[in-house]
């Protein structure tokens, strides 16, 4: 694992173990996340990665039966302390999932959803607006259009939104869960564009199925098969010269 | 399925790989005749078995090339494919270089001043060429990396040799035709080490991921 980093460690995992009632899904995972930099997490289905994607946010409080131990710390801060606001946690580490969700309203309503939830005045909101879909490269493509529907966007466009939306809450961490697997070539191509244009702003993870995009657009990779972290370093060293059989054998295709 | 398809491409670019290092190796072993017996018909055939050596250089470019844009290869299938690519120039070089050899040395008279130094380097030269294809098909770094201690014999070989040449031709006029044909063979035999000792580190690079010198 590099031990440090040039911009310092964003988040700080120790010995995190995930159980789904019996079923023990993520093995003592310990992994540090440089700040200002794309992390790709890979690994076959069922691996863990969005497992453990989901934990560095909570969402996996949101299953009955799941158990965590361990300890995140994103930014120095415990997130699983009992002073913890859950809700303040997910402003500052935004996610972005698989396929596009917009909320059944107008785009300008999507990206100011959230910063009027954290008190931000109306007539803020459209600076807020207008800087956040610059910044999810959608501006110049529906500035003249911000009442229509954000269900009318393309798939691609529905996807920028909601990186829009996530970034009018000023996160310091996105998570992406496949961001691209719903996208054609350009959208996607759009989207990696995107996130190497935030890193200069956030911590970027994101987990992948498509090992050319980790490839591409990561400065660091992380390995999981059977929930556990097989093998984490720069994305060069472990597309070039990866230090463990079994990573090797997944990213050369000879399982998974 | 894909891919054992793939891995039977990379066992085909390996196996172009192998067939051009043991035609360089019979186009070594036909230049060191040459140098020994000044035989121009040996000399053409050396000539003529060029071709076929080219012909690997292009294929294992064109093989290379389209598992590169079709398959996305990375970590050991990256470097063996980029290994190959690297290998088939350097091997393509020697081969000219054993060309060469045999061109010079068929205009070569009777007379073989300090001939015995330099078929000592050429045979190092050529032991240097087949251990190195040995290494490759076994994928022995360790081989590799022992191989390329050989390249400071050819080294010391060049410059003491060069130095006796010299000293021979300002010493006696008469001996400048000859000595100046030895000192290309010379410098060509010298240059056959240097790109032994590149496929070398190309097997070192394929086998470990490490980049290593040693020329």
């Amino acid at each position: 694992m590099p031990e440090t980093y040039d911009n310092g460690t964003e988040i700080e995992v120790k010995n995190l173990n995930l159980w789904y009632g019996e079923k023990h899904a993520l093995h003592d995972i310990s992994i540090d996340i440089p700040k200002n930099s794309v992390t790709a997490f890979i690994g076959p289905s069922g691996c863990g990665k969005s497992t453990f994607l989901r934990c560095l946010n909570r969402m996996n409080d949101l299953i009955p039966t799941c158990k965590i131990e361990g300890q995140v710390n994103i930014s120095n801060e415990d997130i699983y302390s009992r002073e913890t606001d859950v809700v303040d946690l997910r402003k500052k580490v935004g996610m972005v999932f698989q396929k596009p969700n917009p909320f059944p309203m107008s785009i300008f309503d999507n990206i100011s959803y959230g910063p009027k939830i954290h008190g931000f005045s109306k007539k803020e909101m459209p600076e807020i607006v207008e800087h956040a879909l610059k910044s999810g490269a959608l501006w110049e493509e529906i500035s003249d259009r911000l009442d229509a529907s954000a269900l009318d966007l393309s798939g691609g466009q529905q996807q920028r939104l909601c990186i829009a939306r996530t970034l009018a809450v000023k996160p310091e961490v996105i998570l992406f869960d496949e961001p691209c697997s719903a996208l054609d070539p350009i959208s996607t191509s759009k989207i990696e564009d995107l996130i190497l244009e935030l890193k200069k702003d956030y911590t970027i993870v994101i987990v992948t199925h498509n090992m050319q995009q980790a490839a591409r657009i990561s400065d660091y990779t992380a390995f999981f098969l059977l929930g556990d972290l097989i093998e984490f370093g720069k994305t060069n060293q472990i597309f070039e010269n990866p230090q463990k059989k079994e990573t090797e054998d997944y990213i050369t295709g000879r399982f998974g | 399925m894909a891919r054992d398809i793939f891995q039977q491409n990379l066992e085909t670019l390996k196996g172009y790989v192998i067939e051009m290092g043991k035609l360089s190796h019979e186009a070594m072993l036909g230049a060191i005749q040459v140098l020994k017996t000044q035989d121009a018909e040996l000399a053409e055939k050396v000539f003529q078995g060029d071709e076929a050596i080219d012909d690997y250089e292009l294929k294992i470019e064109k093989c290379s090339t389209q598992l590169i844009a079709r398959q996305n290869p990375t970590a050991g299938d990256m470097r063996l494919i980029i290994s190959c690519f690297k290998i088939a120039i350097d091997l393509e070089r020697m081969s000219d270089l054993a060309v060469d050899i045999a061109n010079v040395a068929k205009c070569m008279g009777t007379d073989h001043t300090e001939q015995d130094n330099i078929l000592k380097m050429a045979d190092i030269c050529d032991e240097m060429l087949q251990q190195t294809i040995k290494s490759f098909e076994t994928l022995d770094h360790e081989l590799a990396s022992s191989i390329a201690l050989k390249d400071d014999q050819v080294d010391k070989l060049f410059y003491g040799t060069q130095t006796k040449l010299i000293e021979l031709m300002i010493e006696d006029n008469s001996l400048i035709n000859n000595a100046s044909h030895l000192l290309l063979v010379l410098r060509y035999l010298e240059r056959f080490g240097d790109h032994a000792c590149n496929i070398c580190e190309s097997i070192v690079y394929m086998a470990t991921g490490q980049r290593v010198n040693l020329n």
